[in-house]
């Protein structure tokens, strides 16, 4: 790893998955002899609600959080929860963005704007023109297991950043993961590491 | 490396590394420590210890672990299982020791033999309590000794500590922790595990466990004050506190601030660093007096970083009130006293002591995207009996919005949002029943309603019922019962046949206690059968007294886990014509607005419970099978 410390923010609508995430890239870097911290808001996770995930990983790492401007990877799972938090990226660091749209109930209900997927895409793009985006979800379902939509995009931003070597993964998501879900998992993760080489 | 699999927290050797969540450090730290009762009542964000001791089986391990009905009967638990010499330990959130406060006071004076550990976590930020609690005052106030860790690994270690420190000084100790130390993960390296250490022994001894003697409990308050000042002591021969560096400027932290300052230093450059002393304070109550004058009585400048509340600041100011040092923090506006605090934060309050400049904490950037408040999920029953109450508070001939109703605390609150705007407090555990009762014994004219969840009635809510009987009130009382505890992350209650151990117990049947309790009106429906349930609530409106409508049908989510979706909803686009009645009544997660203005289902959240269909004029809303 290039830095010290690799600060990663994940994104998320309760329920798709980003706590899992955060969890494999804390097993993979433990994995790796390397240390970690998150930050989770847990407690209302499987409840569409909007979620944040915060990942530190280094040689030496003892705070759970950092700020705006100050994350070298973003995911998103969702692009209004991309949006929302896409403050959170460096000047040069890395994003990308599953091509998912989950509307919340007050967008549905008109009294909260309802942005398109194009809109919410280029307001992104504006914000960070170098932002990559992935179908995340339809590529895991081409898997045979459209949950692993998160270890898409892992691989995807791996495949971008180097951030893990492969067998930690591996390890990180036989870790966490229920056995059923293992090999998909694995699979969806070499699948988005092959995306970012395209 | 390679394939590691999954680590078997309880049972996995000494050494073994694994990236633990702090409250799974916890649960570790259980087998490390001998305990052998764990109890407590769930909460945000303390309910993983016993959901990690459930998921690992720590009850073949020889470990009793249970969730309790409520706070209080959890502490009082421990407790006795601990004067009997049995190790034992306690899970709340901040709010449940309010719940317990009574017992634990008195638990001060009596003291244990085994030790007890009492488990609170607090929330800065809040992010899921109702307040920003500082439960180190309720250390002082109850005369406990409190130790706070500042990561995942040393909450392992201080529930060792902590049973050290009960042993030693026979006192439960508070184990308090915040969001960012229970909610993190972080690198854990295990220990040895010990043996559960079980009862050992109850002497009859009147003048400690009685309290209705007064010269004894006067007593027993001189002999916790000693115990107290032998705390102090322990403190730093068990290394709870500590010191490092060198220099007139200081830095006292606490918990997770602890984590943020040590990156901050670092970052400033050894220069900075090499000015700066850091104190370290793992124990908050009581405050090792000497220790802190040997430490600090020398420094020029003392920065205390904490959350919450000055607590820290405050009593170090006490200490230190006859030195030169000046003791400065919250109080003085260096860090805030709302929220959490943030690595920012902390890097400000340094260069602001240090007199450099830099350092600020920006404000929030705008939040462009639409706002998303957690919604009831796809198919949740609350939302039905929401949806049946108003409209049978229609049907009745009352007008919905004029129509109080109290809410209690549970996934049910979430019915704040729109569309269902359903409720109109939400305030304690079990207060909907009394405070509509409190409404209407204050002159309230017109029908009140009180909402309350299965678990929470258990909790708090059957005194308040009681009362609500005994005097008659007219009150409308819906019991929404989803047979679990939802929102915490699924936990039993006392309705189970089964524990989550697999003990088999004895079903407590809500409607047998409304009964029992002399309730005349009691009906069960299940909201599903949404006509029926409006039919119930526009009957049990217009009876006298206590009336209560129990609510019948599982938590939507844990069904779809447990049982999977067999069917789902979908909208055929030609007959929808966008009149967005299924969105407007049932605002529920699954349906969106699509780009040509019709409305759509995300079929793989859609839990099929059918709700929107039932509220399309148009027939657009088709079931579909599953494949
Ligand atoms: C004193 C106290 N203890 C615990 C909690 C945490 N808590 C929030 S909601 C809830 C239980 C809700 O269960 P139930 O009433 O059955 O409603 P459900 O979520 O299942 O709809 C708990 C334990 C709290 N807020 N206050
Ligand atoms: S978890 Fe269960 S009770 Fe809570 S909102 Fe979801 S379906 Fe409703
Ligand atoms: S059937 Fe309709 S209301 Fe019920 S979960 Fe599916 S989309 Fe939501």
């Amino acid at each position: 790893m290039a830095q010290k410390v690799l600060n990663i923010l994940i994104a998320s609508v309760g329920g798709q998955g980003g706590l899992t995430l955060s969890r494999v890239i804390a097993a993979a870097a433990v994995a790796e002899g390397l240390r970690v911290r998150t930050g989770e808001t847990l407690g209302m996770a499987q409840r569409f609600g909007s979620v944040m995930s915060f990942v530190r990983v280094g040689e030496e790492v003892t705070s759970p959080l950092f700020g705006h401007g100050e994350a070298d990877v973003f995911i998103g799972m969702e692009l209004i929860e991309a949006l929302r938090r896409i403050p959170y990226v460096r000047k040069g660091g890395v994003a990308v963005v599953a091509l998912t749209l989950k509307p919340p109930v007050s967008s549905s209900l008109g009294i909260a704007p309802r942005p398109s997927k194009e809109e919410l895409v280029k307001e992104l793009r504006r914000a960070l023109p170098s932002i990559r985006f992935v179908d995340a979800v339809e590529e895991a379902k081409k898997i045979g297991n459209y949950r692993a939509a998160n270890m898409v995009l892992l691989g995807y931003v791996n495949g971008l950043v180097g951030m893990l070597k492969d067998e930690s993964v591996e390890a990180g998501i036989s870790a966490i993961l229920r056995p059923k879900a293992v090999e998909t998992s694995i699979r969806a993760y070499y699948r988005g590491k092959e995306l970012a080489k395209e | 490396m390679g394939k590691i699999g999954r680590v078997d927290v309880l049972r996995a050797p000494p050494g073994t590394r694994a990236a633990l969540l702090g409250n799974e450090a916890i649960a570790r730290g259980v087998i490390e420590s001998g305990i052998s009762v764990v109890t407590g009542y769930p909460g945000t964000p303390s309910s993983e210890v016993i959901m990690t001791l459930h998921a690992y089986r720590a009850h073949e391990l020889g470990i009793y672990v249970e969730w309790a009905v409520n706070e209080r009967v959890a502490f009082e638990i421990a407790y006795g299982a601990s004067i009997g010499g049995a190790r034992s330990m306690v899970t709340m959130k901040a709010p449940g020791a309010n719940v317990a406060a009574d017992p634990i006071v008195s638990a001060a004076y009596g003291g244990v033999e085994g030790g007890l550990v009492i488990y609170i976590a607090d929330d800065p930020g809040p992010h899921t309590t109702q307040t920003e609690q500082d439960t180190r005052w309720f250390a002082r106030m109850a005369g406990l000794p409190m130790i706070s860790p500042v990561d995942p690994d040393e909450a392992r270690k201080f529930v060792r500590a902590a049973i050290e420190l009960s042993e030693a000084l026979k006192l439960p100790v508070i184990l308090r922790s915040t969001t960012r130390v229970s909610h993190t993960v972080g690198d854990v390296v295990f220990g040895e595990a010990v043996e559960p250490v079980r009862y050992r022994g109850f002497k009859k001894d009147v003048k400690r466990f009685v309290r209705a003697g007064m010269s004894w409990n006067r007593e027993r308050h001189a002999w916790l004050l000693g115990q107290l000042r032998k705390a102090e002591e322990l403190a730093v021969e068990k290394g709870l506190v500590s010191s490092e560096g060198s220099g007139d400027y200081c830095v006292v932290c606490e918990g997770v601030a602890c984590g943020h300052l040590r990156e901050a230093l670092k970052s400033l450059g050894e220069s900075v660093a090499d000015r700066v002393k850091v104190a370290r304070l793992g124990m908050v109550h009581p405050i090792p007096r000497e220790w802190v004058r040997r430490e600090l009585g020398g420094c020029r400048k003392v920065l205390v970083l904490e959350e919450l509340s000055p607590y820290l600041e405050i009593s170090l100011k006490a200490v230190l009130h006859s030195t030169d040092t000046e003791v400065m923090g919250m109080e003085e506006g260096l860090i805030p006293s709302v929220g959490e605090l943030s690595p920012a934060h902390v890097a400000a309050a340094l260069n602001s002591v240090l007199g450099r400049s830099g350092g600020s904490v920006e404000a929030e950037a705008q939040d462009k995207a639409p706002p998303r408040p957690p919604p009831l999920c796809p198919g949740c029953p609350h939302r039905n009996s929401f949806i049946a109450l108003r409209f049978g508070l229609a049907k009745a001939g009352y007008s919905p919005t004029k129509v109080p109703v109290f809410g209690d605390i549970g996934c049910y609150a979430l019915g704040v949002s729109p569309p269902l705007e359903a409720i109109w407090t939400e305030h304690s555990m079990g207060a909907s029943i009394s405070m509509a009762a409190g409404l209407k014994i204050g002159g309230f004219e017109g029908p009140v309603v009180a909402v309350i969840g299965d678990s929470t009635f258990y909790h708090a809510g059957l005194q308040s019922l009681i009362e609500a009987v005994h005097k008659r009130v007219d009150l409308l009382v819906m019991i929404l019962d989803n047979d679990i505890i939802a929102m915490t992350g699924h936990q039993s209650t006392p309705a189970w046949a089964r524990t989550e151990t697999g003990r088999e117990a004895r079903p407590v049947r809500i409607e047998e206690v409304v009964k029992a309790i002399g309730v005349e009106h009691v009906y069960v429906v299940d909201p599903y059968d949404i006509d029926k349930a409006i039919e119930v609530v526009k009957e049990a409106v217009k009876k006298p007294g206590v009336k209560v409508v129990i609510m019948k049908h599982p938590c939507a989510l844990w069904e779809a886990r447990v049982k999977g979706v067999k069917a789902v909803y979908r909208v055929v686009p030609e007959k929808c014509t966008s009149c967005m009645a299924c969105v407007r009544v049932t605002g529920c997660p699954a349906l969106y607005v699509a780009e040509d203005g019709k409305v759509r289902i995300m079929e793989e959240d859609c839990t099929g419970c059918g709700l929107c269909a039932r509220y399309c004029p148009y027939d657009a809303i088709i079931r579909v099978e599953r494949g």
